[in-house]
């Protein structure tokens, strides 16, 4: 049952305005050795912008550095009119590994968030998250009681939870089979649907990248920098069979040969 | 879109007609064996002493040692009181300076540098060999065994602390990082209860270490408890009651362990050491 203050709550604030994303000759360097060449980019606000790139190609780094997690060595980014120069307060990130706390049931793992920013009442929230995400019946469970698609759904919540205006995904399915990537392919573009936020996916997998976004941007190995920005033309909601479609292909084709001429093929 | 909504415990937690009646055999046949030895053993001693005629003063038999906790019960439980008096107090500050001094050094690499050769020096120090001293410092009576106990068991607990404190996922703290979190929550939400279990094993080695070390202390530097019990009861040769105290603080020490193990299995229930039983019981079906 609910408490007295959880009545007066924090979880029916309004969506944050989702905010453009610009990035201006955003460079970093490790010692000597550079890994991401100076980029220049913008992403709309509300726009879903996925990340493709051959492993190492410093597309973790360029998210990390967008979330404020870490700093440039040179270049800025902008988050709406603000400088990033600490992590971000209006983001959710999905990390590869679900990292939920092993201590905490489902419910808590979600309101993790919350207890940090000092938001109240946010149980009401969390749960329905967990419902949309389908997996409420086990808001009492353990981690360990879950399989990987469903912990990966819990983390998914915990980042949606308060409200974000941005939404930052490092390579969250890379751990996941294919049947249940495909799964969580359209609930992430459902959710995203469903949502005012600008989102970055990052991935390795060209249909994940084309499916989830409504632009790709190719990144290159080492150092990282942009060799081509696709627009992907699907309307929303998005059925998995679009992959099928000539059209669709055609854009992983297209990614593809990215990846062949720079001798970096990638899955 | 539900393939992978079924977790692992709905999954493998059907009824299974058998596990009760099998956890129950498991048990009986854990039991089993080792009171069969230890009664085989026993008989031996028995047998060995009555055969040989062995002097009650050397190794008294097995029947007479029992006869002497029946006849003795009252003054060895109030000694072992005494005994166990000290032990928990030592305990309690050991485990508290561990806990502090643990986070200290786990926190600051200043702290770390300048204290942890310290502790090492400390605890390799042989401690029964400075006891006396403790009577020097401390006095004769419960303070000097008390802070013979703290010397005894702080360094599991310290060593545990800090190696838990470490051991924190360094992709949870960038995750809390993320959130917003303050040193101060992190420590809170992340990494105390991540060092939980170490800590866990640190107290748990402390708890069975602290009787041990009350008694060395009343070996030394008090007139009651199990441990000058025992000098006594040897100075008078009265080797029964030796044997009686020393059975009795063993029976006590099992119990610790035992009563230790429980208290970890219910601050721990999510941990691997702890489900491991619950996964077995289940992953057969």
């Amino acid at each position: 049952m609910l408490s007295a203050d959880q009545q007066s709550t924090d979880s029916e604030r309004p969506e944050a305005a989702a905010l453009p994303i610009v990035l201006e000759g955003v460079e970093k360097f490790y010692g000597g050795m550079q890994a991401i060449a100076p980029v220049s980019l913008t992403l709309a606000g509300g726009e879903a912008v996925s990340i493709v790139g051959p492993s190492g190609c410093g597309k973790s780094t360029l998210m990390r550095l967008i979330a404020g997690l870490d700093q440039p060595s040179g270049g800025e980014i902008r988050i709406g009119e603000t400088v990033v120069a600490a992590p971000v307060a209006d983001m959710g990130i999905v990390f590869q590994r679900d990292l939920l706390l092993d201590w905490r049931n489902v419910l808590d793992n979600v309101l993790l968030p919350a207890e940090i920013k000092g938001l109240q009442g946010m149980t009401p929230r969390a749960l329905e998250l967990l419902r949309e995400l389908d997996v409420a019946d086990f808001a009492k469970s353990y981690p360990w009681q879950l399989s990987g698609g469903m912990r990966q759904r819990v983390a998914i919540a915990r980042a949606l939870l308060a409200h974000p205006g941005l939404i930052f995904l490092d390579e969250p399915f890379s751990a996941l089979d294919a049947l249940t990537r495909d799964q969580m392919n359209v609930l992430l573009q459902q959710v995203q649907a469903s949502r005012n936020a600008t989102t970055l996916l990052i991935t390795h997998s060209i249909s994940e990248a084309i499916f989830c976004a409504d632009r790709v941007i190719v990144m290159s190995g080492r150092p990282g920098m942009i060799l081509d920005d696709i627009r992907v033309p699907f309307e929303r909601p998005r059925r998995l069979a679009i992959r099928e479609t000539a059209e669709f292909t055609a854009i992983g084709r297209r990614i593809r040969e990215h990846f062949e001429r720079a001798g970096d093929l990638v899955g | 879109m539900n393939i992978d909504t079924q977790p692992l415990a709905v999954r493998n937690s059907r009824p299974k007609p058998n596990t009760q009646q099998t956890s129950v055999l498991d048990l009986a046949g854990g039991m089993l064996w080792p009171l069969l030895s230890g009664a085989i053993g026993l008989g031996l001693w028995e047998g060995m002493v009555r055969a040989f005629r062995v002097p009650v003063f050397m190794v008294p038999a097995p029947s007479q040692i029992v006869l002497t906790i029946m006849e003795h019960w009252q003054y060895l439980l109030t000694q072992l009181a005494i005994t166990t008096f000290a032990a928990g107090l030592g305990l309690i500050l050991a485990v508290t300076f561990g806990l502090l001094a643990g986070a200290a050094i786990a926190g600051s690499r200043l702290v770390d540098r300048m204290l942890t050769p310290w502790l090492v020096i400390a605890h390799a120090v042989p401690k029964v060999v400075i006891a006396p001293l403790f009577l020097v410092w401390f006095g004769f009576g419960l303070q000097s065994e008390v802070f013979f106990v703290v010397a005894f068991t702080f360094f599991p607990v310290i060593v545990n602390t800090v190696s838990g404190l470490k051991s924190a996922d360094p992709e949870q703290l960038v995750m809390v990082r993320a959130m917003g979190a303050t040193p101060a929550q992190t420590l809170r939400k992340i990494q105390f209860p991540s060092a939980l279990p170490s800590i866990c094993a640190g107290v748990k080695l402390a708890v069975t270490l602290a009787p041990v070390g009350a008694v060395i202390g009343e070996f030394v530097a008090s007139n009651k408890g199990l441990g000058h019990l025992l000098i006594r009861a040897v100075g008078d040769m009265d080797t029964p009651l030796a044997f009686a105290a020393v059975t009795v603080f063993s029976i006590f020490g099992v119990l610790l362990w035992r009563a230790a193990e429980w208290v970890e299995s219910r601050v721990l229930p999510w941990h691997p050491s702890q489900r491991a039983s619950f996964l077995l019981r289940n992953a057969s079906t």
